[in-house]
């Protein structure tokens, strides 16, 4: 079976918040200097899982990235944990924050490999919409089913997996292809051997742009013109009263000239 | 950046990455217990680092000792102690080195992956001490064996090594026109050693590091075990100390720098007297004096290292590197202690396990005072003083 797996580069999640920038210029959030970008760690969950099928079953992984040239290491970083073949897409105005628009991109450099099973993460560290993956199987017309806690089996009809839910969680069986974004409790990403990151390196990561994807540059995506940080005021008052009964009929008065009710 | 600076970077990156699944906790509680760090050397192993030094041809990672040591110096930098299996990595080097086609075949691979320990090495005895050439330790030849007898002091790891390279005398201190004549290297399989020819037993230290008293009652060792030529084994070791001295170098280098990160981050956040105690000279000086002398050590370990890489004679600067780095990481352990006031002493800043650790290399793998001897007569013609 060929499975492609979407990963995304994210700042490291072990930066502190503190600790990043917003950057006026680039309209992005900078980590401290040194710090290497990661590879979003639910994708590490969706690869993992992608490489134990295919020890069972047999077959490819590829993983796909769309972002500027930092994302080779990640794609690298995949290849030293066992995917087959990487695939970098590049795409001058891509912001990270257009879900759709990267939905749709990377629905169209998926469609080249016709897989059986396309794994993604059940969302990004950094923005936590989760949204890619419902675009990216709305684009092909496949069934998805998200966030998966397991995969159980590939059946003849399809492939059986548990979704969580908010009081537990469903056994399905969804028609292959489809689309599922693996979560955290689906398993432990392996650690890759020294040796097998140094031969990553050499790993030829073809590139593929948007525009080759038969997409067009501008139409429809998203802007992003100022990124900013929200500024929360809190205060706190006191309310009191010689009663009870008073101190709620002032609290009451209080809430709604604050228009809460 | 070059290829070979991105190589060096990544190594830091993987060997962080490793390390954070083992974190404080982890060394706080097997110190506690005294318990050898089984999981945490499982995963170097699997994860090839311990490997570094090993040729490809035989299953290694083929690396120089920079990169070798940029391992190890990462996992001390991390808050772990890499005194648990950096042996693992560089008494291989014997073999390889003097050993023949035929043993390197036997043994190499199966080092480079880990199903052969050889982390132990025995020269040090009770009686010899850091006077090496004289030791007692005898191994008489007897048809296709040697009948190894005598005893060995601090010796690391046997318990968690499969193999151990020994020292020992084969010709008589008498009958050799210099005392570093007549000494043989064996490889000496534990896994078979019969208990009333071998026993082992346990030294109980200050830091968690499992060391022993190694007793040889007449123990067999194969001929065909023997490293090199009999009696010319004192050179043998030689270079391989050398490597021994350049990584433990980078380990007091790691040491020093998790002990300044704490005690400067401490420095800024302790506000006492209504200012950061950072704020105070007295106490940002002696940090910053630490960092400096360690940034000087670093860079003879790196000058060892590229020495030996390079095929130079390198034992002066190896011997130099580990007599800075081991003065600077003790330095700023002290400092760090200093620092934290009473809390450098509270077991869960770990901090004192630290200072524990890196103490020991100013004694092991040889004293400070013996690199300062060398110094004195081999590079400075000093008369010699023992
Ligand atoms: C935890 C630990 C692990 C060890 N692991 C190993 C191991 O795996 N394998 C192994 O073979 N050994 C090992 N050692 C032994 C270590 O190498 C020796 O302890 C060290 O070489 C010093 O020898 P010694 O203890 O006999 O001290 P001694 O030789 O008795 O020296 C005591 C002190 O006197 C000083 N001194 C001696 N002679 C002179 C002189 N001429 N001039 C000036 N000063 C002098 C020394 O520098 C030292 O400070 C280990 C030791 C420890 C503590």
């Amino acid at each position: 079976m060929h499975i492609v797996v979407t990963i995304k580069q994210v700042i490291d999640p072990l930066v502190p918040p503190a600790h990043l920038r917003l950057n006026a210029a680039t309209r992005q959030v900078d980590a401290p200097a040194g710090i290497a970008p990661a590879m979003n760690g639910y994708d590490a969950n969706a690869l993992e899982e992608a490489l134990k099928l295919v020890g069972v079953h047999g077959g490819t992984v590829t993983v796909v990235s769309l972002g500027g040239d930092s994302v080779r290491d990640t794609l690298r970083r995949g290849i030293a944990l066992g995917a087959t073949g990487a695939l970098h897409i590049t795409d001058p105005g891509y912001v990270g924050w257009d879900a759709l628009d990267t939905a749709h991109v990377l629905a169209a450099a998926i469609a080249r490999y016709t897989p059986d099973l396309v794994l993604c993460g059940r969302q990004a560290s950094d923005t936590d919409a989760g949204q890619v993956l419902f675009g990216i199987a709305e684009a092909l017309g496949w069934p998805v089913v998200s966030p998966v806690r397991a995969i159980h089996s590939i059946e003849e009809t399809g492939v059986v997996v548990d979704r969580l839910t908010e009081r537990g969680s469903q056994k399905l069986l969804v028609a292959l292809p489809a689309v599922l974004g693996i979560s955290s409790e689906a398993n432990e990403p392996r650690t890759p051997a020294v040796r097998s990151v140094m031969a990553a390196n050499r790993a030829r990561i073809p590139t593929v742009t948007r525009s080759e994807l038969g997409l067009n540059a501008e139409e429809g995506r998203v802007v992003l013109r100022r990124l900013s940080r929200d500024v929360h005021d809190s205060h706190a008052e006191i309310i009191a009263g010689a009663t009870p009964a008073e101190t709620g009929a002032k609290l009451a008065d209080a809430l709604h000239a604050a228009g809460l009710i | 950046m070059s290829a070979r600076t991105e190589l060096h970077d990544e190594l830091r990156r993987e060997v962080a990455a490793l390390c954070r699944r083992f974190p404080a906790e982890y060394w706080r509680a097997l110190d506690r217990e005294r318990a050898y760090p089984e999981a945490f050397v499982a995963a170097m192993t699997a994860a090839g680092f311990l490997s570094a030094l090993v040729p490809e041809q035989y299953g290694g990672l083929g690396l120089g000792v920079t990169e070798a040591s940029i391992i190890l110096e990462q996992v001390n930098r991390s808050g772990g102690n890499s005194g648990a299996c950096h042996a693992q990595m560089y008494t291989m080097g014997t073999v390889l080195r003097h050993g023949s086609e035929e043993q390197k075949q036997r043994y190499l691979p199966q080092i480079a992956s880990g199903a052969l320990r050889l982390q132990a090495f025995g020269v040090t005895e009770p009686n010899t001490g850091s006077d090496t050439t004289r030791l007692r330790t005898t191994a008489v030849r007897k048809g296709d064996r040697y009948i190894v007898t005598g005893q060995k002091i601090f010796i690391s790891r046997v318990q968690h090594s499969d193999l151990m390279l020994l020292l020992a005398r084969t010709t008589p201190l008498e009958q050799v026109q210099r005392r570093s004549d007549g000494l043989s290297v064996f490889l000496v399989d534990l896994r078979d050693a019969p208990a009333g020819a071998f026993s082992v037993s346990p030294i109980e230290t200050m830091m968690n590091h499992e060391t022993n008293a190694v007793f040889f009652d007449g123990l067999e060792v194969p001929a065909e075990n023997l490293i090199g030529e009999e009696n010319r084994g004192f050179r043998y070791i030689l270079d391989g100390m050398n490597v021994e001295r350049i990584l433990i170098a980078a380990e007091c280098i790691g040491d020093g720098d998790w002990c300044i990160e704490k005690a400067t981050s401490y420095a800024k956040e302790r506000v006492i007297f209504d200012r950061p105690i950072g704020q105070n000279q007295g106490i940002a000086f002696p940090i910053a004096r630490a960092y400096a002398n360690l940034r000087a050590a670093d860079l003879m370990r790196y000058r060892a290292a590229e020495l030996f890489d390079a095929g130079q004679p390198c034992g002066a600067e190896a011997n130099m590197a580990k007599l800075l780095a081991a003065d600077a990481s003790w330095e700023a352990a002290n400092v760090a202690v200093q620092t934290h006031g009473g809390y450098g002493f509270a077991v869960e800043y770990d901090i004192e396990r630290k200072l524990r650790e890196t103490r020991l290399y100013q004694v092991a793998p040889i004293s400070t005072n013996l690199i300062l001897s060398y110094l004195a007569e081999h590079v400075l013609g000093l008369p010699r003083s023992y």
